[in-house]
C-alpha cells in the first residue's frame, strides 16, 4: 500500500489554513522584515485558488481549487527530471533528492497542476505528506488544522 | 521552541475545537519575532505623527498617564477621560473594570455596533444572549441552519466557532444563506437568499408574515411562553409579501421557502451576523429575527438557540461588573437609551466624535488599547480630526499602528503567546487558560498587567492585587481553583443537557419562565415601550437609500463594507508576511456587468466614491451577487507606508457616514 493526500474541494471554504500550516511546519519564508514588505512571497506545498462563482441547476456557488501533489500513479515529474532526482519513499511518497536537484523546474512544467515548489535554496520539492509526522503516528499538518475536514490521508494499492 | 523563539504551533486534538486552526492562529508565531514589534514605552517629542519618540521607563510612562487622567478629572470631571479598546479581546473585562474604577462612564467599545445590539435585542426579548446549538448535547443537531449576514466560517466567532458550525453543517438538512453575495458556502446552501443590503428587517417581517398567516407557528410555545403574539400578528399584517419582495429584491417563493423551513423543519437556529448591526434600525431588525425563533419554538430546545450555563468559574465579566458603574451617563446615552442600560453601558462613538468637532469637547484624555478608530469607525476623516482635538492620548499596541503613530504616549503590549490570562470573551459555556509560551520582546507587558499597574495608581481600592497571578486567582475563586492549577487543566467547561429548557426547569424563575419583566419571551417589548421606543419590530429604509432618486442619480450603486477574508482580522495582520502574501492588497468585488459599464477589468485599481470621499481597491469581478452591489473590504491601511495618506487611501470608512439617523 502507498499513501496519498485526498482532497474534497467541495468542502473547502478557502481559509488557507493548510497553506499557512505547511509554511509553518517547514519554516518557509517569507519572514517578517522591517519595514514590512507589501508583496511578500514564499513556497507552500498546498495552495488554494478561487474559482467561480458557477451556477449549476440554478444554484450559485463559489468554488475553491486545492493544488497539492497528487502522488500520481505515473508521476510525470519523475519522468521529466533530466537528472533522475525524483524518487519514491517506501510509503510511495514522491521526494526530490536535493543534493542532485539543480532547480531547472522541468518537473514543475511537466506536472499537470504545477505542484512542485521552488524552495529558498533554489531547489525544488513537493508535498512530502509530512512523513516526519506520519511516521510518528500523527496526521500531516494540513489535515490536522483544516476546519472543514477537506483533507485526509488515503492508503491505496501500489500499481505497476 | 528554537532558541527561545516559537517555531511550531499546533491545535490540541482532544480539545473543544478538535485541533483545527485558522491561518491567523498559525501565522501568529511570526508575531513573536516580528522586528516591528514595540519593545519600550515611548513618549512623543516631535509633533503628533512626526514619528519622533524618546524611550522612557515603564514607571515614568504609567505615572505620566495616571497624572494626565487625575489632572483631567480634577479640572473637568471624571467623565472627561475616555477609556477605549477595539474589537472584543481577552482583556475586555479589564478595560471595563478600569473605566468604572476611575469613575468614568465613557468607556468605548465598538460593541455598540458590533455584538452589543445582539446582546441588547436578545436581552430585551429573551432575557439573555442565545447561541446556536451546534453541539448536539441534547441528542439532536440543528435540522435547519440559517446564516443571516454572517460568514461564520471566516469571521466573528461571537461565542460560536466556525468548526462547530461546519461539523453541524454536515448533519443539517437545510442550510439557508441570507447574504447579498454567494459566499464560500453558497454551493452547499439549500437556499441562497440574495438580499438587498440593509433591508433585513423587511425580510424578517415577511418571514413572520408567512409563518403567522400559514399558521406554522408552535402554538404551545407561543401560548405558554410568549407575550404579545396578537400585537405582533397585527403589526406583521402591515407588511405584505409583494412589498417585502420589492424592497428586499428577494422573490416571494424564497421568502416562503425560508419561513416554512424554519417553522416546519426544526430544530432551527439562526446565526446572526454583525452586518445587521452596522445598518440603521439594527435593534428592530434583530428583534424581528428573534421573534421568528420565538414563535417557532426554537428557543432552549436541543438543536435550536440556547442560553449557555456558564462554566464553574462563573461569567468572567463579573470581574468588571462588581465595580459599581458611575451615575453619570456615557456620551450619547441620553439619546441612544439602550447604551445607558446596565450592565454594559458604554459611550456612543459618533456622539463623542461630533462633540469633539462641533460641541463642548467633553473628552480631554483618551487611553486606547488595541484600537484604530480611524479605520474602525464611520467617516474616517472626521474621526481623525476628532482625535486631534483630544489633549492627551495614550495608546497600547503591538506595533506602531495608525493610532500609536498619532498618540502622545505609546505602551508596548505583549502578544497572547506571551501572556498568562483567563480567556472568556463572551458568555459562553467555557473558560480557557491562555498560557505564556514565549517571552515578550524587549519590555512589552501583557494587557492585564498594564491595567493592574494603572489601576493601582488611580483606584487602588479596586486593584488590591499584588500581581497578575493574584488577580487571576481572584477571578477563578468561584471554581475553587487557582491559576497554577488552572493553567495545567486548561479548560473549565459546562457541557451536556444542563443547558436545555431552563425556562421549564425553574432555572431563572421559580415555577418556570424567562428572565424578562413578564417572565415570557417578549415579542412585544415592555422595556422598549417604557423607554419610548417602538415595542414591536418595524422596517426602516437604509440611510442614503437607492429609493432616494436625488442621491441614486449621482451614486447609482449600493455599497457594503462587509467584505471579509479569513487571513485578516479588522486592521490586524497586514504586517504578517505569511498572511499578507495571501492577498497583499484590498479587493473590491464588482459584478462583471457593472465592471464593463465602467470599463473596469479584473485586477484594475479602481476608485470607489460616496458623498464623503473616495478610496481605491483592486477590482475582482464577481457575478455571484446583484449588479447594483459593490463589496468593499474594511480596515485597510499599509504598514509599510508611514505617511498619513496610507491611513485613508483604501480605508472603507472614508466612504461611510456618521450622520443620524443611526
Amino acid at each position: 500500500m502507498r499513501l496519498k493526500l485526498q482532497v474534497d474541494p467541495r468542502k473547502c471554504i478557502g481559509c488557507r489554513a493548510c497553506t499557512v500550516a505547511c509554511k509553518m511546519e517547514h519554516q518557509f519564508p517569507p519572514y517578517p522584515t522591517s519595514p514590512p514588505q507589501a508583496e511578500p512571497k514564499g513556497p507552500s506545498f498546498i495552495r488554494v485558488f478561487e474559482g467561480g462563482p458557477f451556477i449549476v441547476d440554478g444554484k450559485v456557488g463559489q468554488s475553491f481549487r486545492v493544488v497539492v501533489c497528487r502522488q500520481c500513479t505515473h508521476p510525470l515529474c519523475k519522468e521529466a527530471c533530466p537528472l533522475g532526482a525524483i524518487f519514491q519513499t517506501q510509503e510511495g511518497v514522491l521526494e526530490v533528492d536535493r543534493d542532485i536537484c539543480t532547480g531547472c523546474g522541468l518537473c514543475k512544467e511537466a506536472c499537470p497542476i504545477g505542484a512542485p515548489e521552488f524552495l529558498p535554496d533554489g531547489t525544488v520539492a513537493m508535498c512530502d505528506l509530512c512523513l516526519h509526522r506520519v511516521r510518528d503516528g500523527k496526521e500531516p499538518i494540513c489535515v490536522a488544522v483544516c476546519p472543514s475536514r477537506c483533507l485526509q490521508v488515503l492508503e491505496i494499492p501500489w500499481v505497476g | 521552541m528554537v532558541n527561545g523563539k516559537a517555531s511550531h504551533i499546533e491545535g490540541e486534538k482532544d480539545s473543544l475545537t478538535f485541533g483545527t486552526m485558522c491561518p491567523k492562529g498559525i501565522a501568529s508565531i511570526l508575531e513573536t519575532v516580528n522586528p516591528n514589534r514595540l519593545t519600550k514605552p515611548l513618549k512623543r517629542v516631535g509633533e503628533r505623527g512626526s514619528g519622533k519618540w524618546v524611550e522612557i521607563p515603564w514607571q515614568e510612562a504609567l505615572d505620566l498617564i495616571a497624572d494626565k487622567i487625575r489632572e483631567a478629572q480634577r479640572r473637568y470631571g471624571p467623565s472627561s477621560v475616555l477609556v477605549g479598546q477595539g474589537t472584543g479581546r481577552g482583556y475586555n473585562r479589564y478595560t471595563l473594570r478600569f473605566a468604572r474604577s476611575i469613575g468614568t462612564p465613557n468607556v468605548l467599545f465598538p460593541a455598540h455596533f458590533c455584538f452589543a445590539p445582539r446582546m441588547a435585542a436578545f436581552g430585551l426579548t429573551v432575557g439573555g444572549r442565545l447561541f446556536c446549538d451546534y453541539h448536539g448535547w441534547g441528542g439532536v443537531h440543528p435540522k435547519t441552519i440559517v446564516h443571516w449576514g454572517k460568514q461564520l466560517e471566516y469571521s466573528n466567532a461571537d461565542g460560536e466557532m466556525g468548526v462547530w458550525f461546519l461539523r453541524a453543517l454536515e448533519k443539517a438538512q437545510n442550510f439557508i444563506l441570507v447574504d447579498p453575495r454567494a459566499t464560500a458556502l453558497a454551493h452547499r446552501a439549500t437556499l441562497w437568499v440574495p438580499i438587498r443590503p440593509g433591508t433585513d428587517a423587511a425580510l424578517a417581517l415577511g418571514v413572520l408574515r408567512v409563518i403567522i398567516e400559514e399558521k406554522l407557528y408552535d402554538r404551545e410555545f407561543v401560548e405558554k411562553w410568549t407575550y404579545g403574539f396578537e400585537a405582533l400578528a397585527e403589526r406583521v399584517r402591515q407588511y405584505d409579501l409583494k412589498w417585502v419582495s420589492h424592497i428586499t429584491w428577494v422573490p416571494e417563493e424564497k421568502i416562503k421557502a425560508m419561513a416554512r423551513a424554519i417553522a416546519c423543519e426544526g430544530p432551527a437556529c439562526i446565526q446572526i451576523g454583525q452586518a445587521l448591526e452596522a445598518s440603521n434600525n439594527s435593534i428592530q431588525t434583530l428583534r424581528a429575527i428573534i421573534c421568528i425563533l420565538a414563535i417557532t419554538g426554537n428557543i432552549e430546545r436541543p438543536g435550536s438557540m440556547v442560553q449557555w450555563v456558564p462554566s464553574p468559574a462563573g461569567p468572567m465579566e463579573d470581574f468588571a461588573l462588581e465595580v459599581p458603574a458611575p451615575e453619570e451617563l456615557p456620551i450619547g446615552a441620553n439619546e441612544h437609551k439602550l447604551l445607558a442600560m446596565p450592565p454594559f453601558a458604554m459611550c456612543h462613538w459618533d456622539s463623542v466624535c461630533k462633540d469633539l468637532l462641533y460641541g463642548e469637547k467633553k473628552v480631554k484624555v483618551m487611553h486606547l488599547v488595541g484600537t484604530n478608530p480611524v479605520l474602525a469607525y464611520a467617516n474616517a476623516k472626521e474621526v481623525f480630526q476628532a482625535l486631534s482635538e483630544v489633549e492627551f492620548i495614550s495608546v497600547v499596541d503591538l506595533y506602531m499602528g495608525p493610532s500609536a503613530r498619532f498618540a502622545d504616549l505609546v505602551l508596548p503590549a505583549a502578544h497572547w503567546l506571551e501572556t498568562d490570562d483567563i480567556y472568556d470573551m463572551h458568555p459562553r459555556f467555557f473558560v480557557s487558560a491562555i498560557v505564556k509560551a514565549v517571552e515578550p520582546p524587549g519590555e512589552a507587558w501583557p494587557d492585564n498587567r498594564i491595567f493592574l499597574e494603572l489601576g493601582k495608581r488611580l483606584a487602588p481600592i479596586y486593584w488590591p492585587f499584588e500581581d497578575v497571578e493574584e488577580m487571576l486567582d481572584y477571578q477563578l475563586r468561584k471554581a475553587g481553583i487557582r491559576w497554577e492549577e488552572f493553567k495545567e487543566v486548561g479548560v473549565l467547561a459546562t457541557t451536556g443537557e444542563v443547558h436545555y429548557n431552563k425556562h421549564e426547569r425553574g432555572y431563572w424563575r421559580k415555577g418556570g419562565g424567562f428572565p424578562t419583566p413578564t417572565g415570557k419571551v417578549e415579542l412585544y417589548s415592555t422595556t422598549l415601550e417604557k423607554l419610548g421606543y417602538d415595542p414591536l419590530p418595524h422596517y426602516k429604509e437604509p440611510n442614503e437609500s437607492p429609493l432616494d432618486g436625488s442621491l441614486s442619480g449621482v451614486y447609482p450603486l449600493i455599497l457594503t463594507t462587509g467584505g471579509r477574508v479569513p487571513y485578516y482580522f479588522h486592521s490586524q495582520y497586514r504586517e504578517n508576511p505569511w498572511l499578507r502574501e495571501l492577498q497583499p492588497y484590498p479587493v473590491v468585488q464588482i459584478h462583471p456587468e457593472t465592471a464593463s459599464k465602467y470599463g473596469i477589468k479584473e485586477g484594475d485599481w479602481v476608485w470607489i466614491e460616496t458623498p464623503r470621499g473616495r478610496i481605491k481597491q483592486k477590482a475582482k469581478l464577481f457575478s455571484g451577487m446583484d449588479p447594483r452591489i459593490v463589496v468593499v473590504q474594511s480596515s485597510w491601511y499599509y504598514p509599510e507606508d508611514p505617511s498619513v495618506q496610507s491611513l485613508f487611501i483604501s480605508n472603507a470608512n472614508v466612504l461611510t457616514s456618521n450622520d443620524p439617523p443611526l
